[in-house]
């Protein structure tokens, strides 16, 4: 299998990646079982020659330098970003290729069969994608492309499943295909048998309207768009409602491979009653939101399907106007109790949604809905949740199961174990499903059964045109290189040290230093807000301890949570604070615009973009955030590297994904300045020495990452279990480093300092507070 | 009267310096290489133990750096 | 562009060094007079000019008085091309004053003369097109005239990708490759073999015309001939056929090497052969300085390390293999990406961080040129800390001194090395040194001196 340029598996079914998928032991993800990045790591025994690709022989069209693409053979596509024409073809290329990668000048895509799946679920027909991407290509299309793409769109987006009335159809322009499906035995016995049918194949015939509002216009002559927007007629035919989970297996590529859109009528849809609900007038989505929803609804039904914006670019807005578009029932799902509290704010915030018809779902507050319809917001884990509930919890999940939904809006749809969503989808009965996630891991798996079970990617927007537009934060990155201590390293290289050795090169004192000189930087030079992330527990426990400041990790409650971050928000005393990787999703922490990474989860990608989200919400002015504007840079991501150690490696991998967004990362390797002594921690070697034996003292399962039941922290689902195992050692210490920290200062108004309990005090805090 | 001893100085690092020093007590007798430990940063190692030493920094430093694949 | 040490920047250098009697040949061809006019310094063109249509001499101090004050070095120099290359020759009045006087050499004189006022004959005429045909328009010919150059260059880096035959024997191929290759068994490009690459075609041309004059005579041909002929060859229009019964024999068999390095092009008629020089050719004689209009980058480098050429050259991708991994070749594009391992590559042959940086500067396409910097700076940190992570270790051999038995004579010891640039390490507590191996015998017989 080629996995150079795009195609890939050839419309076939991926096959699994053998061991090589996850081989890099604790890489990439809370799962495990996820393959990373593009598949890029996947391939380990594949071609490991490059082999130079020559296509030379394509013929340049004689005004090829007007045009701003070159299409290869392979399904690699490089487009011009400096061409008048890039924006079209940026806006048609993310519709029916996968981004390599997006830097200033020169993106690179890849056509796969998904991206074509992609293409033609929103509306693009194969005749359309080879025309314009003829237009666009500075050389004559490669035979092979134009091959490749009658094939992968052969099948696909051939045929939807639509609720209609309540009823389910399974509908097709191609008569010919319906019947095709239904000589498949389970499809045939599905098949209800209604009156109106006329015709000799026994089809229902209908129009259905043409794609509105593509984007495309520009680069199609009349007689193209007038094709394109003639109302198609389609033929039908209706199942069993409870068939559907099984017809649709059927059509899926492993089997007949006719893999079936989804789309929600929902204009015509008179059983399920209507919220009174629309976008607030001061909502106004900006025109990257905007294209996502008319790829949603570009032919004025609803598409299930997944948009991809950066954090902090607005996708909740984007969740929200869908909702208020389709006006159904809406359910919501997220990651952990925050994000709950999030959204329900978010939904009230852009839409005028009336109180009692929105409501939470989650172990702290179950909350049930009042009249016929309305928007319930809740976790995947309470949805899925298998154990035994509590009868009011139980109450609420029948529900949910028994609701006919409208919109099941899914955030974060990346970090959601492909069983977890297999078991929501199933007990959930919805018309249409909105995926939203900032890092679309591709290639993989996972990402096969997104597009199949939730939908294609919609749209995918380009962080560098986000950035140039003001849209969000312009981050400067750095790696900042912090060689190891004499003794640390000697440790370090050790063969008896081998399960230290992260331990060794977190807690590296020139580490700390240069962590504690930014931290003091940007507190009192530019009166930033910091967030220090540590996964591990051992590290994040000590520098906070040291620097005296708030910390949350796992085993922080919700409350305590809610209470740092009040204090990090409010408080002109709390300027920085400590974050293991629970605060990688969903901590909403806008007022945070540095980011200190002072140890990570190995080669794991998508948590450094999802560490870079955090910051990525603009602030201050548009117009000085704009190319060209005052602030060329207003966010600040260091990510702190013990040089020689394997930290080096990993930190590289991580940043692959970022760099492929066209992000850099400029090496600092001074940091802190040579004349800084004895005002940073660590100065003496003495002290360095006693940080070095109580990194070696300490007990192997301490020195180790955090570890996490599954990624969600939904604490309170969960809390038996993620006190258990390897974090028996820091119960009790929950909060403690903030509280300590709180009473010497004022607290945010209203909180109240937790009683200490000396019983629940790790060995490592009792010494401390006696 | 002075004592002379023929050898190959190192000037390094203080890391790689740690590391050919860790290098040559993961030796067996018979392989060791170090003739002194000068200070942090400098050593005198056999003439001959150039090559085993490059190598192994070679190999260390490639474990430590990660390639993009094509 | 850096320039490369090894070169002589001028043909006139070469035309200088050659020996008198050589010299007058030369000079009986009016058109190398004008050649060699043209190629002199302003001044020294002045000077000729000005005694072009004089008899006899003039004296240093007359000859003095025309330059203004601040241009007295710009005459020295003047003076001693114009002596070096026998166009001036002196004479110290045999009387009381012994007054230095110049003139010209009377066949320079004499053939600049004609070549001025009535033009000179070139030993042949253009043919005439009822004899050729068609031929190719300048357009092509310049586009044949870099493709044979490129392929010539290909040849010459050894890279196999080379898709015509080269005529040139492979001892004259080792000749060119001197000094631009490695003397190893698998020749890989040396540091000047690249920075030979990255220079101008001019620049480039003229250092293969160079060693194919030098090593002429072991060929059995005349060097002045040979000069004589190319700075002839300059005076012919481009373009226009001539034909080759108008040549000597050895004349004839140098225009086919000239043909592969893309100088001239050989035609066959029915009847007749000719060969139609180009620009490579006419701009021969043309100084290095006046001809290197830089031309137009086209290369560009992003912050993930990928790098884009708008280029359909095999040489340019040659080059650009030298320190990146090519991935791509479209028909006007060529993508590749920059890496450790190919880096390190280049590293090992020589080439250093700061030249592949400069290159990269150097030829950045107009779209980044302007953007400061050209280059993006991750990437440029990056090679050139690649670099020094390649020598953070260094090794050499050497002798530790210690049990002094005296402080006096381990200073006196540290001092003797240090003379000798030798002193690598010394520790003055523990009295104990370290030296550069080359210095241990004059260590030994110093300290050895001191025990008696």
């Amino acid at each position: 299998m080629s996995h150079h340029g795009g195609y890939g598996d050839k419309g076939r079914p991926p096959k699994k990646y053998k061991a090589a998928a996850a081989k890099d032991d604790d890489d990439d993800g809370y799962y495990g079982n996820e393959a990373g990045g593009r598949g890029d790591d996947d391939y380990g025994d594949g071609e490991k020659e490059v082999k130079k690709r020559d296509f030379t022989k394509l013929e340049l069209k004689p005004d090829h330098i007007n045009r701003p693409l070159w299409a290869c053979a392979d399904g690699r596509i490089f487009l011009e970003t400096f061409s008048p024409l890039y924006k079209q073809a940026y806006d048609f290329l993310i519709a029916i290729a996968e981004p390599v990668c997006r830097p200033e000048s020169m993106h690179e895509y890849n056509l796969t069969p998904h991206s074509l799946y992609a293409a033609v679920s929103v509306g693009l027909e194969t005749e359309t994608i080879i025309a314009v991407l003829n237009k666009l290509s500075k050389t004559k299309l490669p035979k092979e492309m134009i091959d490749f793409i009658h094939e992968s769109t052969a099948n696909y987006g051939k045929v939807k499943l639509v609720l209609k009335k309540n009823k389910y159809f399974i509908e097709s322009p191609f008569p010919e295909v319906l019947k095709k499906l239904l000589k498949d035995e389970v499809i045939g016995r599905a098949r209800i048998q209604s009156e109106n049918e006329h015709g000799h194949d026994g089809f229902t015939k209908s129009k259905t309207a043409g794609e509105i509002g593509g984007s495309h216009d520009g680069l199609l002559n009349e007689a193209e768009l007038a094709a394109a927007a003639e109302d198609k007629e389609t033929h039908s035919f209706q199942i069993d409602p409870s068939q559907v989970e099984n017809v649709k297996q059927r059509c899926l590529p492993n089997a007949l491979n006719y893999p079936m859109l989804e789309e929600y009528d929902f204009r015509n849809d008179p059983v399920n009653p209507d919220i009174n609900m629309e976008l607030k007038p001061h909502a106004q989505p900006r025109p990257y939101q905007e294209k996502s929803l008319s790829k949603m609804f570009g032919n004025g039904r609803a598409r299930s399907g997944i948009i991809v914006l950066p954090c902090g670019a607005g996708k909740s807005l984007v969740g929200v106007s869908a909702a208020s578009r389709i006006r159904k029932s809406c359910l919501c799902l997220a990651t952990n109790a925050v994000s709950v509290d999030q959204w329900h704010f978010q939904f009230r915030l852009w839409s005028t949604i009336p109180d009692e018809q929105i409501c939470r779902f989650t172990s702290d507050s179950k909350e049930r809905l009042q009249g016929n319809a309305g928007v319930v917001v809740t976790t995947y884990n309470m949805v899925a949740f298998g154990g035994k509930r509590s009868e009011e919890s139980e109450k609420i999940i029948e529900e949910i199961r028994n609701r006919e939904w409208g919109l099941l809006l899914m955030d974060e749809v990346h970090v959601v174990p492909a069983h977890m969503f297999r078991k929501v989808i199933s007990l959930t009965k919805s018309h249409c499903k909105l995926g939203l996630t900032a890092t679309l891991v591709r290639e993989d798996e996972r990402i096969t059964d997104l597009n199949f079970l939730i939908g294609p990617k919609l749209y995918e927007a380009n962080w560098l045109d986000l950035v140039k537009g003001g849209f969000i934060a312009n981050v400067q990155c750095a790696e900042v290189w912090c060689p190891m201590t004499k003794e640390f390293f000697a440790e370090y290289l050790r063969r008896e040290n081998s399960k230290r050795k992260q331990a060794l090169y977190v807690m590296n004192p020139n580490k700390f230093r240069a962590c504690e000189f930014l931290i003091r930087f940007h507190e009192q030079q530019r009166g930033d807000k910091i967030i220090v992330f540590a996964d591990n527990l051992f590290a994040l426990v000590e520098y906070a301890m040291k620097l005296r400041k708030p910390m949350i990790y796992g085993a922080t409650s919700h409350a305590e949570r809610t209470k740092i971050l009040q204090a990090f928000k409010t408080s002109k005393d709390v300027n920085t604070i400590f974050l293991s990787k629970v605060g990688d999703n969903s901590i909403d922490i806008p007022e945070a615009n540095v980011i200190i990474q002072i140890s990570s989860h190995a080669g794991s990608r998508r948590q450094e973009a999802q560490r870079l989200g955090r910051i990525l919400r603009a602030k201050g002015k548009l117009e000085d955030r704009m190319a060209g504007g005052k602030e060329e840079y207003n966010a600040f991501f260091y990510s702190l590297v013990s040089t020689d150690t394997q930290e080096m490696y990993y930190s590289t991998k991580r940043q692959q994904f970022l760099i492929d967004q066209g992000y850099s990362f400029k090496v600092i390797t001074s940091l802190p300045p040579p004349d800084s002594g004895a005002e940073l921690s660590y100065h003496s070697q003495d002290e360095q020495l006693a940080l070095l034996r109580k990194v070696l003292t300490a007990k192997d399962d301490m020195v180790g990452l955090e570890q996490l039941e599954e990624d969600a922290d939904d604490i309170a689902l969960h809390k038996a279990r993620r006190f258990a195992g390897s974090m028996s050692h820091m119960s009790g210490a929950n909060g403690m480093v903030y509280m300590e920290y709180s009473t010497g200062r004022k607290l945010p108004p209203g909180s109240k300092p937790k009683p200490k309990d000396p019983n629940k005090r790790h060995n490592l805090f009792r010494k401390r507070y006696g | 009267m002075a004592n002379a001893t023929k050898g190959l100085f190192i000037a390094c690092d203080i890391p790689m310096a740690q590391f050919i020093v860790n290098l040559n007590a993961s030796k067996p007798p018979s392989q060791k290489f170090i003739i002194h430990v000068l200070d942090d940063t400098h050593l005198l190692v056999q003439p001959d133990s150039g090559g085993t030493i490059r190598a192994a920094i070679s190999e260390f430093r490639d474990k430590n750096s990660y390639e993009k694949p094509a | 562009m850096p320039q490369v040490r090894i070169i002589a920047k001028n043909f006139m250098d070469m035309v200088a060094a050659l020996p008198a009697m050589k010299l007058d040949i030369l000079y009986e061809n009016p058109f190398i007079c004008e050649a060699i006019l043209r190629s002199l310094p302003p001044l020294a063109k002045k000077y000729v000019t000005q005694m072009l249509f004089s008899e006899g001499s003039i004296t240093a101090k007359l000859l003095e008085e025309w330059v203004l004050p601040d241009g007295s070095t710009k005459h020295r120099v003047s003076i001693d091309r114009l002596v070096q290359l026998r166009i001036f020759t002196e004479s110290v009045e045999s009387g009381r004053k012994k007054e230095k006087s110049y003139r010209l050499n009377p066949t320079f004189q004499a053939n600049l003369q004609k070549r001025i006022t009535t033009g000179g004959v070139l030993p042949r005429e253009p043919m005439p097109p009822s004899l050729t045909g068609r031929l190719p328009s300048l357009e092509e010919l310049e586009k044949y005239a870099l493709e044979q150059w490129e392929c010539f260059l290909l040849h010459l880096i050894n890279s196999g990708q080379a898709e015509k035959v080269t005529s040139f024997s492979p001892s004259m191929m080792r000749v060119f490759q001197r000094g631009l290759l490695s003397q190893s068994k698998d020749p890989k490009l040396t540091e000047s073999g690249f920075q030979f690459l990255l220079m101008e075609t001019n620049a480039q041309l003229w250092y293969i015309i160079r060693e194919y004059i030098s090593n002429s005579e072991e060929r059995g041909v005349d060097p002045v001939d040979l000069i004589s002929f190319l700075l002839e060859l300059s005076f012919h229009m481009t373009g226009k056929a001539y034909n080759l019964n108008t040549l000597t024999d050895v004349q004839r068999s140098t225009l086919s090497d000239l043909a592969d390095l893309g100088l001239v092009k050989l035609q066959k008629g029915r009847n007749d052969s000719w060969f139609i020089p180009t620009k490579l050719a006419t701009n021969l004689s043309v100084s290095l300085a006046d001809s290197s209009t830089r031309k137009q980058g086209s290369i560009v480098v992003e912050t993930n390390f990928r790098v884009y050429e708008y280029s359909a050259s095999k040489l340019h991708s040659e080059i650009l293999r030298l320190f990146s991994r090519v991935e791509y070749h479209l028909p006007n594009l060529i993508v590749a990406a920059i890496t450790k391992e190919n880096l390190y590559g280049a590293f090992e042959n020589g080439i250093t961080a700061d030249q592949i940086v400069s290159f990269l500067q150097q030829n950045a396409h107009p779209r980044v040129a302007q953007r400061t910097p050209s280059v993006p700076e991750n990437v440029t940190d990056q090679i050139r800390l690649w670099e020094t992570d390649l020598n953070r270790v260094e090794m050499s051999p050497a002798h530790l001194y210690d049990d002094f038995h005296s402080r006096e004579v381990f200073e006196a010891a540290c001092d003797l090395a240090r003379e000798w640039s030798g002193l690598l390490w010394e520790d003055s507590d523990k009295m104990r040194v370290v030296v550069k191996a080359e210095i241990h015998q004059n260590m030994r017989d110093f300290i050895r001196g001191q025990r008696q």
